[in-house]
């Protein structure tokens, strides 16, 4: 099936949030970008003010233009390339800030140093009068809304099926992006989120527009935030703690018995390999404890408890 | 060829308990619509009559396809009996088709089974499904137009609508006059669903009987007709709708939109000068527009003929074709079409069916939705609290 991916109505908070993608299979595989607020997104509606756009590259003419849409509640890049002739025309088009509706394709890179870079590449762009950006941020603050309370009834009855959800009246797509958002992001500050989300309602209201700095935008649209939270690690089972404690008895030993106060990584290991505990094993336990912050290796092959 | 003696207790099956794996069977059924045709054979290029339509025993309808026919002696109503009929399958429900195998003889209408329509069970019509037959339905006619239609070379009267019970809403069309009006509530006994355009449509023939009911219970037509909106995910999961409301964004548009071509005898879009059925062709300029309606749960196919796309999009086929003999470039009438449609609110009620492409409405009529801005933003405050 080659369904049309629908458009998620996002804030660009929700965006930079966004850490998580899931690669899709098959022949024709779709990626989604998928949010920590319940959206599983490959095509995305956003509204604010679209500052006007800078050539990327060096091709002359240039070949990709990239411009960055600011709502309430942040920015985001929006860029659009050749294989997007009309989206590339109309973003050219934006010679000073102006309120705009953009529909486009969610791409969500990851740079060497582990930041995540969101940007929408867009298929449609439309200048709009304020009267209708704020109507799609009206969209757009009532589904984040309908998403956050469809997050917290998953929360709170973790057993409610698709189907009961479904008849209840959540759209499907919403569910299954839910239920992904729960378990990719088991610890994100919800409430925050939807306290951010009373920036967009005040702008719905009439409250004027995000201050753009007129003039060309800065040279890169960087959106920087926190490495992604790592999955918290499971509890060490009895055997593991078993070695743990053999390891540490270990380092204590050796570290009293040695000249400067270290104990040695050779040594350590052959002894501990004596006692039934080895190869992996061994590693992966020394690994446990230098990450826990238990024991650490100031000199390469020499180890103490952490002060 | 079989020997007739090896075979001499094929079952006579009821249509309704026709499956399709089974082996060739008897039936005994009436001929309710049927047409013929001629197909090219791809193996070695001949042309091969064919017969096919619709047969019903009083227990279900079903498609049947005849190859080579006897030239005359088929009419609407004819019984048939048929020795050796395959059964195929078509998007999951049984097909006959009568073979060289196939013996095939005139029967009498007082051999058909007896089925009193009136002891039929009644169901609800969202329940009902192509070729069920055998059922009562009990419903509030909602709107009935009558239309002229050729069918092969004949010309009839068809009398189509809506009627809706309290589980949905279903297309109905008459190829008799019952005198429908819209308002009354109806008993529909011996009638059949045939699938139409993706949607199953209650059919009435000349055995169809109606009676008129005093119901008030039933849903009133405003009530159907002027149905609020609903979200495109759940019209989606339900495989679409007689009469469904949609309210949504123009995201974008499909193609084919703009300026096209058909076929002036079908109307059929005329392809490198081409008809698929009559051929080479000086085809007819004609304005569209597949729009893409997205309401944030799904989205849907607009699919918009002439009429209301030069309304929306406020431009006429005549000023599309002079923008397109000063630019030929038919790319750039779906662009400026685009522009002027893309983030456009609109609130579409029709017909809507789904297929392997998504769903699809045909729009009755599109009207601009209004936002209250100043409501909105209270409603939305009162939900984050303060």
């Amino acid at each position: 099936m080659s369904l049309r991916e629908l458009a998620w109505r996002v804030t660009a908070r929700e965006l930079e949030s966004s850490l998580e993608e899931e690669k899709g299979g098959g022949e024709r595989p779709v990626a989604h970008v998928l949010s920590p607020f319940g959206a599983r997104m490959n095509r995305v509606l956003v509204a604010g003010t679209l500052a006007p756009a800078e050539p990327i590259g060096r091709d002359d003419p240039p070949t990709f233009w990239r411009s960055r849409l600011t709502d309430p509640t942040g920015a985001v890049a929006v860029t659009a390339g050749g294989f997007q002739p009309r989206a590339m025309a109309q973003l050219r088009a934006v010679p000073v800030p102006r309120p705009s509706i953009v529909v486009g394709k969610v791409h969500l890179y990851r740079g060497r140093d582990s930041v995540a870079y969101v940007s929408v590449r867009a298929e449609a762009v439309r200048a709009v009068a304020e009267g209708e950006e704020r109507a799609a941020l009206a969209d757009i603050a009532r589904q984040s809304l309908d998403r956050l309370d469809l997050l917290e009834r998953l929360e709170k009855e973790p057993a409610v099926t698709d189907e009961t959800l479904v008849r209840s009246g959540a759209p499907r797509p919403w569910v299954v992006a839910a239920r992904d958002a729960l378990r990719r992001y088991p610890n994100v500050d919800r409430a925050a989120f939807r306290r951010e989300l009373r920036s967009v309602v005040r702008r719905v209201a009439g409250d004027s527009g995000p201050v753009v700095s007129p003039g060309p935008p800065p040279p890169t649209v960087r959106v920087t935030r926190d490495p992604p939270p790592a999955p918290p690690r499971p509890a060490p089972t009895p055997a593991e703690r078993q070695d743990e404690s053999v390891f540490l008895d270990l380092v204590d030993e050796l570290a009293e018995n040695s000249v400067d106060g270290y104990a040695d990584l050779q040594d350590l290991l052959e002894r501990i390999a004596q006692r039934g505990v080895g190869g992996d094993r061994a590693e992966s336990t020394l690994n446990r404890l230098e990450e826990g912050g238990v024991i650490e290796e100031p000199i390469v092959g020499k180890l103490r408890r952490a002060s | 060829m079989p020997d007739e003696a090896a075979a001499p207790t094929i079952p006579e099956v009821r249509l309704r308990d026709l499956r399709p794996s089974a082996g060739p069977v008897e039936i005994l059924a009436r001929v309710v619509a049927f047409q013929r045709r001629e197909v090219t054979l791809r193996s070695d290029g001949s042309r091969r009559p064919l017969l096919s339509g619709l047969l019903s025993d009083g227990t279900a309808t079903i498609r049947f396809t005849w190859w080579d026919p006897p030239a005359e002696g088929i009419e609407r109503g004819t019984v048939l009996r048929a020795v050796g009929v395959e059964i195929g399958e078509f998007r999951g429900r049984p097909e006959l088709s009568f073979t060289w195998r196939t013996r095939v003889a005139p029967a009498s209408p007082a051999e058909l089974p007896k089925v009193d329509t009136e002891e039929n069970p009644v169901r609800p019509v969202a329940e009902l499904r192509p070729s069920d037959e055998g059922f009562r339905a009990e419903v509030r006619v909602v709107r009935v137009a009558a239309r002229t239609v050729s069918v092969g070379e004949e010309r009839r009267v068809v009398h189509e609508g809506l009627v809706a019970d309290a589980s949905g809403t279903i297309a109905l069309s008459a190829w008799s006059d019952f005198g429908l009006k819209a308002g009354e509530a109806v008993r529909i006994a011996g009638g059949y669903v045939r699938g139409f355009r993706g949607r199953p449509q209650l059919v009435l023939d000349e055995r169809t009987t109606v009676v008129r009911l005093d119901r008030t219970d039933l849903p009133d037509p405003a009530q159907v007709l002027r149905a609020p909106p609903r979200s495109i995910a759940e019209v989606e999961d339900e495989g679409g709708g007689a009469a469904v409301a949609l309210d949504g964004m123009v995201v974008g548009l499909a193609p084919p939109s703009g300026v096209v071509y058909r076929c002036p005898t079908c109307r059929r879009p005329v392809s490198a000068g081409v008809c698929r059925l009559h051929g080479q062709v000086e085809g007819v300029a004609d304005l569209r527009a597949r729009i893409v309606l997205d309401d944030g749960t799904g989205s849907a196919t607009v699919a918009a003929g002439r009429e209301v796309t030069e309304r929306l999009w406020g431009v006429t086929l005549a000023e599309a074709l002079r923008r397109l003999k000063e630019q030929p470039d038919p790319t750039l009438i779906a662009e400026q079409m685009l522009e002027a449609l893309l983030g456009r609110r609109l609130r579409v009620r029709g017909p809507a069916s789904r297929d392997d492409f998504g769903l699809t409405i045909v729009p009755e009529s599109i009207d601009p939705v209004d936002v209250d801005l100043a409501a909105t933003a209270d409603e939305l405050a009162a939900r984050l609290g303060g």
